[in-house]
């Protein structure tokens, strides 16, 4: 036993590895990439960690892998699951042999950006157990439960963090990894179990899972997993927490103890498996109290099988939440949170802007629209779209420029100003069809990143090609996953695939019978821009591959090949260079502009832009 | 003793190594401690934020309004966003490096001075500790690391330094990084002695 800082991603890793897990794989997404990052830094043999192409993919091979007997984690963000539960569903139905547990990071309070989905909506929709650790320590101790969970029923199950949980640092106490059980792989040829071929088939699997639930429903209740504290005396206010709110409650007991809350009189029960529904402990909660508090981030998923049990029980005290009381479904839950409810319920008044600091010095601050990196890429790449787009004579505002998830959204802000919409994985093709099928008649641009290429567009650009929908498609290829810290993807190098072999987007686009396709240098300002020009000019897909490797990565791993000087003689400090580039590697001195040696990466940019020839570049020595 | 903190800063100034040092301080002197780090989406030059919650055995993560005891900012105009966080009788540590975004070097929007900053902070009733960047020392003609100077005077000038023993922090500051130790050594003791 060793106590150790982990984040809860990491230690929810750990937490597999104690579980003897055997194959673990996923899709970067912040924030639970954690996880497979921190197993790729270990040495585990006899397992298999891998990122995946898409997270639909990553499930497929660790269901897989349990159909075959063994214990297989899945991780992904929140978003990941719209991608996955096709299968998954599929797995609920077939139900799965050894222990397979999803990990997914949800971001209440879109710290990572996309939408503030539920998890827990997906569980109950796929009749799996979710579990819910309270802390990053619980993310550790939790994990082997969901295995052992898992194959006791025969069933998937759902662990689930949230940012503050899966990015905060704490001490969790680490044992010892148990290496992965030796099993002899099933091989089963049963169609009743691992197809859907006839209604038959599938409606015995649904009452098969629906069984399953019920099983893990008991074993949960038996193992007391969720953990009720009741009062000694009755009558008084029942609290119900999930997951990481529950840490917060003790502070919030204190706080309201100031307006003369009784945090003697409260019953607790502390919610780590909200599906299935806790309903016996939330019976005795009921029987034991006169109003009920429901605290839980996003949907009322809790809240509402409280109020079913409260009907079925005759309960007449309040049920003060989201439906009925002051509590929200946007955003984070905190302290502000825990309080204002136990005030509603409790029945105290809390002085106005208790926990509401005045956002009076915040408004002050200087705006810090993110942008790209010095040395990006993507900055040469939007520059030459909008540069085509000014020689061919059009408005920024008459041609649609789709966009994609990851860095190369970052168009979407000044000074570019290139990029108009983000949706989901690979949408940016099939959206840019859709907007020319709409009667869009100027040139229709669709712009996306080498993983998500691989992850989710290259079905749409099929589709673009079968169907012969002029547009032009631009393929930023820095040859990672960068936006989520930079993972190895399909794209990325040889020398970075850990035995596994790089799959080449420049020999995958003429195979899909796409008959322009040229590759540009992003760093060659004008040579991209013409053939980003003469593309737009074109009938049919066409497909324009932007190769340089991400900034971060090239300095990690090459040595510097170009710097830039200025010419004080020649610069008149027009700032023409920051005004096109925005490069954060440039301020402004004393009478020229001045280059910062240590963000510089040579990419030479700002002297592609600048007409004065006042910023020079020179080879490294 | 339950004592919480807020840094801000931009990506790339090593805020959140700051909030790091102190989380391994507190936990090796037998104060609990929870470390939570966001990160803007791009790597460098966007909004960074971290907390560090003290003293209490199960803790959430997020400070709420009006509760952190001491908030350091690396970056002038960054430490506004940090105010709101801070109780009343709080403690504000900022570093006036200036770090301009694209549209104030273009003279399209505007960038608070300190006299900003002071208004605010006074406005909060909290106590502002301002560190003039020209005061990091240098050696063999570079700068020390700004972050760890910010880290030793945060010690010396505020209540963290009741917290957390100094020299324990200085201890961890110089066996973190194998390459300059004594950058990192004086850039600590300067600090703690502004």
């Amino acid at each position: 036993m060793e106590p150790k800082i982990l984040t809860g991603s990491e230690a929810l890793a750990l937490g597999a590895l104690r579980a003897g897990v055997k194959v673990v794989t996923g899709y970067p997404g912040t924030p639970s990439t954690g996880a497979i990052t921190s197993l790729l830094k270990m040495d585990l043999p006899g397992r298999h960690v891998e990122w995946s192409t898409n997270e639909k993919v990553a499930f497929e091979i660790a269901a897989g892998a349990a159909w075959a007997g063994q214990r297989a984690m899945c991780t992904m963000k929140m978003s990941g699951v719209n991608v996955a539960y096709d299968s998954l569903i599929s797995i609920a139905y077939s139900g799965v042999n050894g222990g397979l547990v999803i990990y997914v990071a949800d971001d209440p309070g879109v710290s990572a950006g996309m939408c503030e989905q539920d998890t827990r909506g997906f569980a109950l929709m796929s009749d799996l157990p979710i579990l819910e650790p309270a802390t990053v320590a619980e993310a550790y101790d939790l994990v082997p439960i969901a295995f052992d969970l898992s194959e006791e029923t025969g069933t998937p199950v759902f662990v689930r963090l949230v940012t503050a949980l899966a990015n905060s640092h704490a001490v969790v106490t680490v044992e010892e990894p148990l290496p992965p059980a030796v099993r002899e792989p099933i091989l089963e040829r049963d169609i009743a179990k691992y197809t859907k071929a006839g209604s038959l088939i599938c409606l015995n699997q649904h009452r098969d899972l629906i069984a399953r639930l019920e099983k893990s429903a008991a074993i949960l209740d038996r193992m007391g997993i969720n953990r009720l504290r009741l009062a000694e005396s009755a009558g008084g206010l029942g609290v119900v927490a999930a997951g990481v709110v529950n840490s917060y409650l003790e502070e919030g007991f204190e706080v309201a103890a100031e307006y003369g809350f009784d945090r003697e009189a409260v019953s607790v029960l502390e919610v780590r498996a909200s599906h299935p529904f806790p309903a016996r402990q939330v019976r005795k909660l009921l029987a034991h109290c006169g109003a009920i508090l429901v605290l839980e981030e996003l949907e009322p998923y809790l809240e509402q099988g409280v109020i079913i049990e409260a009907h079925r029980a005759g309960f007449e005290g309040r049920i003060v939440g989201k439906l009925e009381g002051p509590l929200g479904r946007v955003g984070e839950y905190g302290l502000g949170q825990v309080v204002e409810g136990l005030a509603d319920a409790f029945g105290f008044s809390i002085p106005p802007g208790l926990f509401q600091g005045s956002t009076g010095a915040e408004t002050l601050a200087a705006a810090r629209p993110i942008t790209v990196c010095a040395g990006c890429p993507h900055r040469g790449t939007y520059l030459a779209i909008n540069q085509a787009l000014k020689k061919l004579r059009f408005k920024k505002d008459e041609v649609m420029v789709t966009g994609d998830i990851g860095c190369t959204i970052l168009g979407m802000n000044p000074p570019f100003d290139t990029v108009w919409n983000e949706v989901s994985m690979g949408a940016s093709i099939s959206l840019a069809q859709g907007y020319f099928h709409g009667g869009v008649e100027t040139p229709v641009i669709a712009t996306i990143g080498d993983s998500t290429f691989f992850h989710g567009g290259i079905s749409g650009l099929i589709n673009a090609v079968q169907h012969q929908v002029p547009l032009t498609l631009i393929i930023m290829d820095n040859g990672w996953t960068a936006m989520t810290g930079m993972q190895v993807n399909p794209g990325t190098a040889g020398a970075f695939q850990s035995g596994g072999q790089q799959v080449d987007i420049a020999k995958i686009i003429p195979a899909l019978g796409v008959e322009h396709f040229v590759e540009i240098d992003p760093f060659d300002l004008d040579g991209s821009a013409a053939a980003i020009q003469e593309a737009l000019t074109l009938p049919g897909v066409k497909v324009v591959l932007a190769r340089q490797e991400c900034a971060i990565q090239s300095a990690r791993y090459s040595k510097q090949t170009r710097f830039v000087r200025v010419d004080a003689e020649k610069c008149n400090l027009c700032k023409l260079c920051i005004i096109q580039t925005g490069c954060p590697a440039i301020d402004i001195g004393e009478d020229t502009i001045v280059i910062d040696p240590s963000l510089c990466d040579g990419c030479g940019l700002c002297a592609e832009v600048c007409n004065l020839d006042a910023i020079v570049k020179e080879p490294a020595l | 003793m339950k004592y919480d903190l807020y840094l801000v800063g931009v990506g790339g100034q090593g805020v959140l190594t700051i909030g790091d040092v102190i989380t391994e301080a507190a936990l090796r002197s037998g104060i609990p401690a929870n470390f939570y780090p966001t990160k803007g989406m791009a790597q460098r030059g966007g909004f960074v934020k971290a907390q560090v919650r003290m003293g209490r055995e199960m803790v959430g993560p997020q400070i709420p309004e009006k509760g952190a005891d001491l908030a350091i900012a690396t970056e002038l105009s960054e430490s506004l966003k940090a105010v709101r966080f801070l109780k009343p009788g709080g403690e504000l540590v900022v570093f006036g490096h200036v770090w301009q975004p694209t549209a104030v070097m273009l003279d399209k929007a505007p960038y608070p001075g300190l006299e900003v900053v002071e208004e605010q902070a006074t406005a909060a009733e909290v106590t502002l500790h301002y560190l003039d960047p020209a005061g990091v020392p240098e050696i063999d003609g570079r700068p020390v690391p700004a972050n760890v100077y910010v880290l030793g005077a945060a010690l010396g000038l505020t209540r963290l330094g009741k917290v957390l023993d100094p020299a324990a922090v200085e201890g961890l500051v110089v066996s973190r990084w194998k390459r300059g130790v004594e950058a990192n050594r004086l850039a600590f003791r300067a600090g703690l002695e502004v």
